[in-house]
């Protein structure tokens, strides 16, 4: 009886809360299956569901989405770099202040990390001039630096936490055997990290692939900009085509979702590591 | 197979010194199993051998040549760890040729050196399977093929059978004795407990706070300890141990006189131990009442108190005995042990 009440207050709190989040993915999909006329219309499900919003999109039929499949590309290409270049530092920074226990690893972490207490917004101008300085605005490769360095201190805050929880003694067995440091990294080290380095890489790459503000301020050029700020750019008219902005930008959610569903197992393994003390 | 020598072995961690000055030679093919209470330094001796800790002074020497700024993989040892520290992402067979493979050996010679020693060890039906889906024991057994694949000079073993059921632990005990005898490859074997001491080594060094308190062959040290923290270590269960004063060849103590055939100075202050199995009930002696009678078939445990003090006797096959009773407790004067009460040492 005890389990059955808790059970259903579980159930009475997840449900507002799983409507809270639904609703705005429904009004998403609601747009983007209306034509122009009806998606303001209020109703619950359009009087004419379409797919010519999709249509559109795929043929870039409108002035917003005239470099779509370019803007998509810059995305994937911005995100798929940051979580590739994100992963690599970040592992062997946890590998050396967890594993090699390099002198000062620690405090070069906790440094990394101090960079959290400034909101990322005013690390934009730095970040800005900095980029400006080596000529690289405009550039993709600006967007996928401020991204790593971003996800950076997180990622190897959590890498090492979870690198933490590994016997010491595999690394002196290796030892033993034979193994370089370099061996035990490849042999050793990565095999069993294998789930959190999924989890911390499909997270540098969604930070990238949402990320706006710094895309917004880094790129300029129609056909640097990854897809998230050419959705900015559906609101500065007065007439926005919503039902497009809407439609596209269900489009841009699904490969993060497909990602996290692909990953999903490793997700809430990797992400909570380290967070609680085994 | 090889010689081990440890020359004014020191080891500091900051301030705190765990090792004062530790000098040992390992003669080849010996089983010399390190013994002592947690703390005492042990651990910490067998990793500077296997490289895995720097050494503040002194020398280690593996056959002759000092090895103390050689890395692990060059001192030719293999150690087998209480967590067994197998690689958990490889199969058993992948685990046992490991550093085959490092060395960069082909294929066939990994091959051959793992059917070795799987068929030594009996592993050779789980040679596919993950340390996982493995029991304990096997577990055990496969970080000890993982050591017996290299073939190394010297064999470590730090406190191997201690994550081990009881039954399981006195199986291995003698497994890893069998396969001293057959190998016979220099080993030093490291455990807190001293029936795995007694029963598997050649000889043991009993060590306590960072020294070697006696080094000798297991039997030696039980019957002649060097000191009352040997005499109370080893063997179980332990030692009986009282205060007394020497007066006329006697020990005078607990409102009795004790013989003994050791000496000592008139009126000296003096420790009296003897081991359980040393002391009877008898017709006259020392008045006692036992206390617990606990029969373990071949032999019965009785806890005894007399002047104060409860004493432990080991008896021979059965005992009549009941809680209650009033006794009298003879200790057998040769084979009785006296230290100096000051210094512990004996007399």
């Amino acid at each position: 009886m005890k389990k059955f009440t808790r059970e259903a207050v579980l159930v009475l709190v997840a449900i507002p809360i799983l409507l809270w989040t639904l609703i705005p993915i429904y009004h998403i999909f609601l747009f983007a299956i209306s034509t122009k006329d009806s998606a303001f219309s209020g109703a619950l499900w359009p009087d004419k569901p379409t797919l010519r919003n999709f249509e559109m999109i795929a043929q870039q039929h409108h002035f917003y989405l005239h470099h779509f499949w370019v803007q998509i590309w810059n995305s994937l290409w911005i995100a798929v770099a940051a979580g590739a270049i994100t992963l690599a530092v970040a592992t062997c920074a946890a590998f050396a202040i967890s594993r090699l226990k390099v002198r000062g690893g620690r405090a070069v972490m906790n440094l990394a990390l101090f960079t959290y207490f400034i909101p990322a917004a005013f690390l934009a101008i730095p970040m800005y001039k900095a980029m400006g300085m080596y000529g690289l605005l405009n550039n993709r490769w600006s967007l996928v630096l401020a991204m790593v360095t971003l996800a950076a201190p997180y990622a190897i805050w959590v890498l090492k936490q979870a690198s933490d929880k590994l016997p010491y003694e595999l690394d002196e067995a290796a030892r033993i055997d034979g193994a370089t440091p370099l061996q035990l990294f490849r042999l050793v080290y990565l095999p069993l990290m294998t789930p959190s380095l999924i989890a911390i890489g499909t997270y540098a790459l969604l930070l990238a692939w949402n990320e706006y503000l710094y895309a917004y301020l880094l790129l300029s050029h129609e056909r640097q900009i990854p897809l998230a700020v050419a959705l900015g750019h559906f609101i500065a008219a007065d007439d926005s085509p919503w039902e497009l902005l809407m439609a596209t930008g269900l489009v841009y959610a699904l490969p993060p979702a497909a990602i996290y569903y692909a990953f999903r197992r490793y997700m809430v393994s990797g992400l909570t590591t380290g967070a609680v003390k085994a | 197979m090889a010689s081990v020598g440890f020359r004014e072995v020191k080891k500091d961690f900051g301030k705190t010194k765990v090792l004062h000055g530790i000098s040992l030679d390992i003669a080849d093919g010996e089983f010399m199993v390190l013994v002592g209470p947690s703390g005492c330094g042990k651990s910490t001796l067998l990793r500077m051998l296997a490289g895995l800790e720097d050494i503040t002074a002194g020398a280690i020497a593996i056959d002759g040549r000092v090895v103390n700024d050689l890395d692990s993989k060059d001192r030719d040892i293999a150690m087998v760890f209480q967590s067994y520290a197998l690689y958990p992402h490889m199969t058993v067979r992948e685990n046992m040729g490991f550093s085959l493979r490092l060395r960069k050996e082909k294929a066939s010679v990994i091959a051959e050196g793992v059917r070795r020693a799987a068929k030594i060890l009996n592993l050779e039906p789980y040679l596919e399977r993950y340390p996982r889906e493995l029991s304990g024991g096997q577990r055990q057994r496969v970080a000890m093929g993982r050591a017996i694949v290299r073939d190394p000079k010297v064999f470590l073993f730090d406190e191997p059978l201690s994550n081990l059921d009881a039954k399981l632990r006195v199986a291995m005990r003698s497994e890893i004795k069998a396969l001293h005898q057959r190998l016979k490859t220099t080993t030093v074997y490291v455990t807190h407990d001293q029936v795995e001491a007694m029963t598997m080594a050649d000889r043991i060094a009993v060590m306590n706070e960072g020294r070697i308190e006696q080094l000798g062959e297991p039997l030696e040290l039980y019957d002649r300890p060097a000191n009352l923290f040997v005499a109370q270590f080893i063997g179980s269960p332990a030692m009986n141990v009282f205060d007394g004063v020497w007066r006329g060849n006697f020990v005078e103590g607990l409102g009795g006189r004790w013989a003994c055939n050791a000496r000592a100075q008139e009126g000296q202050a003096v420790k009296y131990g003897i081991r359980p199995e040393h002391l009877a009930l008898a017709a006259s002696g020392m008045p006692a009442e036992i206390e617990v009678v606990e029969p373990m078939g071949a032999e019965t445990e009785i806890l005894a108190r007399a002047g104060g003090q409860t004493f432990n006797l080991m008896m021979h096959g059965r005992a009549s005995h009941a809680p209650g009773e009033r006794v009298f407790l003879a200790a057998d004067a040769a084979h009785a042990h006296l230290f100096d009460a000051a210094t512990g040492r004996r007399l």
